[in-house]
């Protein structure tokens, strides 16, 4: 239906969202620059029966996640049942030694996933990776999607779409739900940050207020915002956007300066909730990604709905045969990297640059994982005029709360560049918004 | 009343003064260089020495780029237009994305008026977009203590430039008399004295317009109210 | 068996006053299966606010806030503790994996896995890790000054001295190369002076503790205080401030049996 031609409106509607300041910051021979976020009018559309199998799938993969990150600070099981091999729980750059043994409000850790996933021209969906520390996007294709409803209503009142302006409601159910008492807050580094905008309107959307940690106190064992005239209000939950490493200078970096000191020891003891949890990086380090299928079989005793990639490791000697026999047709990734860098394809090594790698890969076979690369379905975007195919991703958003939920829609993203697979808005691509038809 | 941060009361305070000087300023501009057509061509040194910032322009047409445009000069209207926005862009949540679009907007205007051949009608769109903001903010914003915050802000900008514009005596009073009116509204802590002292002065027939400055500037000083955070 | 006095003193003396203090203290003997404290007093100076917890090593932490400006920062621990070396620490040996991974701090360079590769192991995890603690008391020297609190394990060994903290990094690198888990301990022993760091090894479902500066068991003279994957995890005294200047640290730690 090309989505009755909303892109006639593709300059007006950029031009309100540049309004709202729709923009995210990056940081350019260390000036800091905010850039306006492209947005493509045209939408991709998901049908009903396509989104509720993703819908299942997400549901099953996030809880899945967040039971292996709960067993892994606490009784291992899964390392103990020869499930996940210790070596890449505990030498991953996620794992977060201060988590042992710690349990946060009503379990859950996995407050707000972002589940990047490709369709192939199969038409299957793919996972691509899981994001689990601080997940960004979801501010979007939100307001986009508030613009769009005004640049041509007789759309929107012809199809049946599932309003996606609910992400705010579903992000404030799921921190209400484990507020342990007081304010919701949403901890920014400040507005120099790349998310900035995202921080602000979702705090605005929420009702959550956004601070920074200079404005947090801790006293006698709780978390307390000092307003400004120097009254205390108790702190219950912080979705905080900072990473973990900066959190608390007493219990991780002791040189952050953005951090409140003591909040992880109070959070240790129940008293504050933190969105997402501290130590979620263990279960989304690409390496461990190669395991998510079997948490699914061993925690829930279901076959999973949503496929991997196809993943190699070469850790197992197995494995490790058929990627050398097989670089060519292999897109590598190094595990410690991420946002589109660290990732090569084996046809586009030179002879030395594949016998450097070989070697590399022989040295430190756990720093590596190798993939069949993805026929991706390529989706219209309307560029410069004309409409043409690129290639497109999608993050899905689940959100934690007493159950899990989906958000039905997502943050498209592509890449303008027509012959790149790599569509991160680090590296020059737009977005678009996700319909999921009602 | 919200709750709200020290330093984003501040900035609320910085957000109101800013977007009055732009305003201001902008509005003076304009008259003077009517004035500087046809009669004095040098009306940019008094211009400069009421507003106390340094003649550092060289003729008329330098004062007219470089006043308006120029991000390096601290002065310009454009550097102080800046400043209202980095206040207003961590104000989202306290303001409001519709209210805090009309500053955006008036960045994006004050961007087009400095490429433009025709800068000055450029600029009245500046110009709208604040008076959009201030009326977005009036109608929007449910807090109280937030929309008095910005108001203060801009009432205490406004006297000090009034009164460095030796502006009629009258004009004085009435923006003292809402300033005095405004200030207990807002949660701040503030001088009394310096709002009796000022009500004082405007029932002079001469008006010490220094003074007036003076006063107006020390009536609230956050370095000295932050609250004290630990125990 | 024996019954132990033991008195700890840390102070913290500032060139300049400082203020906004948060500090976390982890200087306190717990109980376990080896050890019973059975009086304990302790004093904290200045604090306006302190809470008690547990880290993720089971160690306990005492933490809080000093506001207001101060020049010097004092802990005193004082009690009584009774030990006894034949009763064992247990452990379920699949939670003990994160004991073999290496950290900064005890990560092995081209020095220790050659002098590693030189050593016969016999396959046998608590004869290997003896092992490594003799060859280690031949080839290194107990010089204080040498190294700092940063040192690592490696650099350390390339040195050939050091310190009781030096010995213990180097043969917890040793039986990490051999994947055994092997955890830092920082504790008291019997006499006058500083604290005192050895390691435990993972052997048969037990932690057994060895003495490397002294190449010996841990036996009941020795106090244990908190253990982690390194001496970062068992800093005993961490602090974020504002001022300062130039700082001093004095501790003294007096151990002596009850006859």
């Amino acid at each position: 239906m090309a989505a009755d031609g909303l892109y006639k409106y593709s300059e007006q509607i950029n031009e309100l969202l540049a309004r709202y300041g729709v923009k995210f910051g990056i940081y350019k021979n260390n000036v800091f620059k905010e850039q306006l976020f492209p947005f493509d009018t045209i939408p991709r559309i998901i049908e009903k029966a396509e989104f509720d199998c993703l819908e299942r799938g997400l549901k099953q993969r996030v809880t899945a996640l967040n039971e292996f990150i709960k067993d892994i600070y606490s009784d291992k099981k899964i390392i103990r049942d020869g499930v996940v091999p210790e070596e890449f729980v505990y030498s991953g750059s996620g794992y977060l030694v201060q988590c042992e043994g710690v349990c946060p409000p009503k379990g859950v850790y996995t407050h707000i996933s972002g589940i990047d996933l490709v369709q192939g021209e199969d038409k299957n969906w793919y996972i691509l990776e899981d994001n689990l520390r601080i997940p960004s996007g979801a501010s979007y294709p939100m307001i986009a999607r508030d613009i769009c409803r005004r640049s041509s209503p007789a759309t929107f009142e012809k199809y049946h779409i599932e309003d996606n302006r609910n992400y705010a409601k579903l992000l404030r159910r799921t921190m209400d739900y484990v507020n342990t008492g007081g304010h919701t807050v949403i901890l920014s580094p400040g507005r120099y940050n790349a998310a900035y905008f995202e921080h602000s309107y979702l705090a605005e959307q929420t009702g959550a207020h956004l601070v920074t940690g200079s404005e947090l106190t801790v006293e006698n064992d709780r978390l307390y915002f000092i307003d400004y005239s120097g009254k205390k209000e108790q702190v219950g939950a912080v979705y905080r956007r900072i990473s973990d490493e900066y959190l608390d200078p007493m219990n991780f970096n002791k040189e952050s300066v953005i951090g409140i000191p003591h909040i992880y020891d109070i959070y240790r003891k129940g008293n504050v909730a933190l969105i997402n949890a501290p130590g979620n990086g263990v279960a989304d380090d690409k390496g461990i990604y190669y395991f998510v299928p079997k948490m699914v079989k061993y925690y829930l005793n279901e076959e999973p709905i949503l496929q991997n990639a196809p993943t190699y490791l070469p850790y197992y000697e197995k494995d490790m045969k058929y990627v050398l026999d097989n670089i060519d047709t292999l897109v590598l990734k190094d595990v410690a990297e991420a946002g589109g860098y660290g990732v090569v394809f084996g046809s586009k090594m030179t002879k030395t640059e594949k016998e450097e790698f070989i070697a590399l890969l022989k040295r430190e076979p756990r720093r590596f994982i190798a993939q069949e690369v993805i026929d991706f379905l390529d989706i219209d975007i309307y560029d410069d005029g004309e409409i043409v195919p690129r290639k497109a991703d999608l993050r899905a958003f689940v959100l934690m709360a007493d159950e899990p939920l989906v958000w039905k829609s997502g943050l498209t993203r592509f890449s303008r560049d027509p012959d790149s697979f790599i569509v991160n808005s680090s590296q020059g691509g737009g977005f678009k918004d996700t319909w999921v038809l009602s | 009343m919200a709750i709200l941060s020290f330093s984003n009361s501040d900035r609320l305070y910085w957000l109101g003064r800013y977007s009055e000087r732009v305003y201001t300023t902008l509005r003076s501009f304009a008259k003077h260089f009517d004035t500087m057509i046809d009669l004095k061509p040098e009306e940019y040194a008094d211009f400069c020495k009421r507003q106390d910032i340094p003649n550092i322009y060289t003729s008329k047409e330098d004062f007219s780029r470089r006043y308006c445009f120029d991000e390096n000069d601290p002065n310009s209207i454009y550097s102080n237009l800046m400043r209202a926005y980095d206040n207003a862009i961590v104000l989202r949540e306290e303001i409001g994305s519709e209210t805090l679009a009309y500053i955006q907007l008036a960045v994006y205007a004050m961007n087009k008026a400095k490429i433009s051949e025709a800068p000055l009608l450029e600029l009245q769109k500046v110009v709208d977009n604040i008076a959009a903001f201030w009326g977005m903010a009036d109608d929007r914003i449910d807090e109280a203590n937030v929309r008095s915050i910005i108001k203060l802000g801009k009432r205490v900008e406004r006297i000090d430039l009034y009164a460095r514009m030796n502006a009629s005596p009258d004009e004085i009073r009435r923006e003292i008399h809402r300033l005095s009116v405004r200030v207990p509204q807002t949660g701040l802590k503030y001088s009394t004295s310096v709002i009796v002292h000022l009500n004082y002065m405007a029932e002079k027939t001469e008006l010490d317009y220094p003074t007036i400055v003076k006063e107006v500037e020390s009536l609230i000083d956050f370095t000295e109210i932050r609250p004290v955070i630990g125990l | 068996m024996k019954k132990l006095n033991f008195s700890y003193h840390m102070q913290l003396t500032f060139e300049y006053p400082v203020r906004d203090h948060h500090f976390t203290l982890r200087c306190f003997p717990p109980n376990d299966a080896r050890q019973q404290i059975l009086t304990e007093s302790i004093e904290i100076y200045p604090k306006q606010y302190s809470s008690t917890q547990t880290d993720s090593f089971g160690n306990r932490c005492i933490y809080g806030t000093a506001s207001w400006e101060h020049n010097y920062f004092a802990a005193d621990v004082n009690g009584q503790a009774v030990i006894d070396k034949d009763k064992n620490i247990t452990e379920d040996a699949y939670k003990t994996g994160l004991f073999r991974y290496y950290t900064e701090l005890t990560r092995p360079g081209e020095g220790i896995m050659g002098f590693y590769n030189k050593i016969k192991r016999s396959g046998h995890p608590l004869e290997t890790a003896k092992h490594f603690m003799d060859k280690l008391f031949e080839n290194f020297v107990y010089e204080q000054g040498a190294t700092n609190i940063s040192t690592t394990a490696e650099e350390a060994f390339l040195l050939g001295k050091g310190v009781c903290q030096d010995y213990a990094h180097i043969l917890i690198s040793l039986c990490r190369l051999e994947k055994l888990p092997c955890r830092y301990v920082a504790g008291m022993m019997t006499g006058e002076g500083a604290t005192h760091a050895w390691a435990e090894v993972f052997d048969n479902g037990v932690w057994h503790p060895l003495d490397p500066t002294h190449n010996r068991l841990v036996d009941d003279t020795y106090i244990k205080i908190s253990s982690g994957r390194d001496a970062k995890d068992c800093t005993i005294n961490q602090g974020v401030f504002i001022g300062g200047g130039k700082q001093k640290q004095e501790v003294k730690v007096t151990v002596e049996e009850i006859l």
